[in-house]
């Protein structure tokens, strides 16, 4: 199989024309938000991360725009193949890895170093596009049909749980069950299965497979306030950076939680409480009626997709966003643990930005493939 | 796998099912989302402002200074001296463990420390600062200086402990302050005492006056609001709405420092004990006790080893002597014998003739004096000669309640108030106390003639403190009721002065004992002649007491124990004087206690001599007394 590139200049221009541009302007948008509230978060300086972000933001637009001209028949058929990589580096983790903060997540390749937990996230979107395409409805909730996407998801959860990272695992595994029921599953078997999961964690728990920092992550996360200084620290401080906020906001840069440094890692997991403590309500709900609408565009464009691999695509990205979106909100208000999710486009982090990226590239693919349109490359 | 279009319906049709669901879904999530910004940012909105403006803005306690004490001229036997400390603010280390081992290298801290310092942490709390090093050289200062970066949590203060520049002399006087214990926090009023109690290495009175008066002493607290970040860095401090701690409020003695030291010095070696009164006001000059600790060790917590010493040591440097040992007051107690016996009728020309001894009952009462003091000893006589064979021959009819009713007219078997505490009341015995104090054994409570020919000469039940020893004399002295005062001035409030009224007893009855005192230092003969002072404007008056510790057997001095010095120490006799001067207008009282000094003349007497001495070389009863509220204000504030 060759790979496909670009066909001749007047294809490329008229494809860039046929390109998504107001989905890119809401994510060039967030991207900004994200640019904004660094700038803040550092005083009212370019770096540390704002320029950074600026940078990797703009890198990743153009890595966006490239996987969607790419074409979405070269991603099926390399869709297996990203995932066995993701797998075997993820294998290769704890043989290679380099350990940060008391976890084993990267990978050292020559002058960079890389999560293949990141990776995977787009290699399982794409495996399970790339199975579901090849299966009739019927065949989805059959027993025999339903032990591949098992293997496909629980491989990778398992050696990122090994990690340890329960929060990507998780997210991982969410956003496969999420393929597993786009593509058709029945409810009866899927509400099984959800009794299966629920056992499992039970017994993870009565089994103490959790590190003690998970399990009081998620205790104190059940009740913040019963020890202000202790445990739920970061999420009162959270809290009252958010409501201290009020409708409007205390200004640019006028955020006293974050200036003051009260709020723990708030250029990545809490950027979210600078953005609402700075901007208010009126802000925070801008910012949230942009995901939205990101969403709900993406939701359209899987929809209209060609092919059944397109749209599973497009749709796992999207479940993979809404995730991101939710469970960080969720946590620095106070109502989902502590887990270590980023905003996405908004927090500081080159891999997380890729990922996204990537993934918008992908439906970016899904879009230009739609139907009647006919899409370019293979 | 079977070939399927791409354009299968029916999977697309559940696709596109599932999607909008998950939009929906989504859609949920982000109006449960929405739903909780509005909580906390509109509806909750005030509640996380003040907890944002409680973030930002920290009350500071201001710590007051501690109200000195001062002698009755105004020099400081309790006062503040500058120290560098080191705090912990555990919240802020992060890791405890590593934050003792960075400060271990500079200064040294033992596994002991570590443990108390935990414990406080855990008591008080992650958020409240913990006083890991009270007295740091400022060599160990400069260098904890240099190293805070590295020391998060760590911070190096000015702050001021106690100093007591007379050390020993006054430990009994002014006591010393110790830090705060748990039951202190739970005895406060209000919340402001509380958050004085807990500021770091804050000290609350544990002894003497210091316990007493501790709250006149503590102050008032200011308050600073600073504005701080989330490692407790101080960003800004919001000096309009300061308010200034008042230093405590300083209470003026009646001791005389100066003298003070001199009978301290007069005692030096000995464990004993001097009090000086002045006898028209009652005021307290000199209230000596030896050996006394040093109240600069318990500033900063006693060393165990230290406390132990003390505690176990024969000579009892913890034991205030003057107000709370007990004695026998020996022969310190005929001037009240005397009196006793003159009330009951017996004229004091009547004499005896002292052979040595006296049988009395089954047994013979001894004489102090081998041999016997010979005819013609009358009462002032008796006196003079502290003969006992006299004074059993008037016990034999008086009555002890007789007796007991001018000792406690004069000041035995009461205490008096001082404000130290620990003072004792002894026992003055009657036969109502014997009753009380055999309660529980009948058989034990009716009152036999021969016990009174033991109290008759201060011994058997009777029992005294150096205090009530000097009350006695001064009451002697005066005729008045004389009752002793140790705080003159609180603050800006002065005490009344005390004005005594007349004792109720005839005055004729005093003329004969104080003549028997004069002869006892100034007469030939005299058990004290040699506590004579030279200058005739001093004539000294006084009585010499030996209140018997153990009873040489027939036994011991058959192994060759005859002389009180073969005895071991602490079964020796006490030694025991009282005086007062000058003797025709009496002005200052004294009693001196040696513990097994062996005897009143040779031991106690030449004691109180240069005592009175220097008390009468001075006569710091003419002389104005220290007023604090004319004192130049002193420096008040002192951020905590």
């Amino acid at each position: 199989m060759a790979i496909a590139l670009p066909g001749p200049r007047r294809d490329i221009r008229s494809t860039l024309a046929r390109l998504h541009w107001p989905l890119i302007a809401m994510l060039s948008m967030i991207g900004a938000a994200g640019v904004l509230t660094l700038y803040s978060a550092a005083q009212g300086s370019w770096t540390p991360w704002a320029l950074q972000h600026l940078a990797r933001f703009g890198m990743s637009l153009g890595l966006l725009i490239v996987v969607a001209l790419i074409g979405m028949r070269f991603w099926q058929a390399l869709a297996y193949p990203i995932y066995a990589v993701a797998l075997v580096a993820l294998i290769l983790v704890p043989i290679f890895g380099v350990e940060r903060l008391g976890a084993q997540r990267w990978i050292d390749v020559g002058h960079f170093q890389f999560q293949p937990s990141e990776l995977m996230k787009i290699g399982l979107v794409l495996a399970l596009a790339r199975y579901y395409h090849g299966l009739r409805v019927e065949q989805v909730s059959h027993l025999l049909y339903l032990i591949p996407p098992a293997i496909m998801i629980g491989a990778p959860v398992g050696l990122i749980f090994m990690q340890p990272d329960l929060g990507t695992a998780m997210m991982l595994a969410m956003t496969g069950v999420a393929i597993v029921f786009l593509a058709g599953l029945s409810w009866r078997i899927g509400f099984l299965g959800l009794l299966g999961g629920v056992g499992a964690a039970y017994a993870a728990y009565y089994f103490d497979i959790l590190h003690q920092y998970q399990v009081e992550r998620i205790l104190t996360f059940l009740d913040p306030d019963r020890d202000p200084l202790g445990k739920g620290y970061h999420i009162l401080q959270s809290k009252i950076g958010l409501g201290s906020g009020g409708l409007a906001g205390k200004g640019y840069m006028e955020g006293t939680q974050s200036e003051l440094k009260f709020l723990p890692e708030m250029q990545t997991d809490f950027i979210f409480t600078i953005f609402g403590e700075e901007f208010g309500f009126i802000g925070a709900i801008f910012l949230l009626a942009l995901y939205y609408m990101v969403i709900m565009t993406g939701v359209g464009i899987a929809l209209r997709a060609k092919t059944h691999f397109a749209r599973l695509v497009a749709m796992g990205v999207l479940v993979t966003f809404a995730l991101y979106v939710l469970i960080n909100c969720g946590m620095v208000m106070g109502l989902a643990p502590v887990v270590g999710v980023p905003l996405p486009l908004v927090s500081y982090g080159g891999t997380v930005m890729i990922t996204i990226m990537v993934g918008f590239g992908l439906v970016m693919s899904a879009h230009l493939s739609r139907e009647g349109e006919g899409g370019i490359g293979i | 796998m079977a070939r399927i279009s791409s354009h299968d319906p029916e999977r697309q049709e559940i696709l596109t099912r599932r999607a909008t669901l998950f939009g929906g879904v989504f859609t949920l999530g982000l109006f449960v989302i929405g739903g909780r910004l509005f909580q906390l940012q509109i509806a909750e909105h005030q509640k996380y402002l003040d907890l944002a403006n409680d973030n930002q803005f920290n009350r500071r306690v201001l710590t007051p200074l501690r109200g000195e004490i001062v002698d009755r001229f105004g020099k400081p036997l309790a006062s503040n001296r500058q120290t560098f400390r080191l705090l912990l603010i555990p919240e802020q280390a992060k890791d405890l463990e590593a934050a003792f081992d960075a400060v271990h290298t500079i200064v040294p801290l033992s596994e002991e420390r570590r443990a108390r310092i935990r414990r406080q942490m855990r008591r008080r709390g992650q958020g409240t600062p913990i006083e890991i090093e009270a007295d740091l050289s400022w060599d160990e200062f400069a260098r904890i200086n240099y190293d805070l970066p590295h020391l998060p949590g760590v911070l190096p203060e000015v702050g001021e402990a106690r100093s007591y520049p007379l050390g020993n002399a006054t430990a009994f006087v002014v006591g010393y302050v110790g830090a705060v214990i748990d039951k202190d926090i739970a005895e406060v009023v209000d919340e402001s005492e509380e958050n004085l109690l807990r500021q770091p290495g804050f000290k609350v009175g544990r002894d003497g006056l210091e316990r007493t008066y501790d709250r006149e002493l503590r102050g008032v607290p200011g308050a600073l609001d600073v504005k701080v970040n989330a490692y407790g860095r101080v960003i800004e401090e919001l000096t309009e709405s300061q308010t200034s701690p008042q230093q405590g409020k300083t209470l003026a003695l009646t001791i005389d420092a100066e003298l003070q030291l001199a009978a301290m010095k007069e005692l030096e070696g000995e464990s004993a004990s001097a009090v000086v009164l002045d006898v028209v006001t009652g005021d307290v000059l000199v209230l000596a006790s030896t050996p006394a600790f040093n109240p600069n060790d318990f500033n900063f917590g006693i060393k165990p080893d230290l406390w132990k010493q003390l505690n176990e040591s024969p000579y009892h440097p913890l034991l205030n002597k003057p107000i709370a040992a007990l004695y026998p007051p020996g022969s310190t107690f005929k001037m009240i014998s005397a009196m006793a016996a003159e009330m009951s009728g017996i004229s004091t020309s009547f004499s005896v003739s002292c052979p040595g001894k006296l049988w009395y009952g089954n047994r013979f009462f001894h004489c102090w004096k081998k041999g016997g003091h010979g005819g013609g000893i009358n009462m002032k006589n008796a006196i003079k000669h502290s003969c006992d064979v006299y004074f059993y021959t008037v016990a034999k009819s008086l009555d002890i309640d007789v007796l007991a009713e001018a000792a406690r007219k004069l000041g035995l078997g009461q205490k008096f108030d001082l404000g130290i505490p620990g003072q004792k009341q002894g026992v003055v015995p009657s036969r109502d106390w014997k009753k009380a104090y055999f309660a529980h054994s009948p058989e034990n409570q009716t009152w036999f003639p021969g016990e009174t020919l033991s109290v008759i000469i201060g011994q058997g039940y009777v029992t005294t403190t150096p205090l009530q020893l000097a009350v006695m004399t001064a009451r002697i002295a005066t005729g008045k009721e004389v009752r002793p005062r140790i705080v003159r001035v609180i603050g800006d409030k002065e005490l009344p002065p005390n004005a005594f009224p007349d004792i109720d007893i005839d005055p004729k009855y005093f003329g004969t004992i104080r003549a028997g005192m004069d002869a006892v230092v100034n007469e030939p003969g005299g058990t004290a002649v040699r506590s004579a002072l030279e200058n005739p404007a001093w004539r000294l008056a006084g009585k010499t007491g030996t209140s018997q510790v153990y009873a040489i057997t027939a036994a011991d001095r058959a192994r060759g124990l005859a002389k009180p010095e073969d005895l071991p120490w602490e079964r020796r006799d006490h030694a025991l004087f009282v005086c007062y001067a000058p003797f025709d207008n009496p002005r200052y009282a004294c009693s001196v206690v040696v513990e097994h000094g062996i005897g009143g003349a040779r031991m106690a007497g030449p004691k109180a001599r240069e005592i009175m001495r220097a008390v009468l070389a001075k006569d710091p009863a003419s002389r104005e007394p220290f007023d604090p509220r004319k004192a130049p204000l002193q420096q008040q504030a002192r951020a905590g």
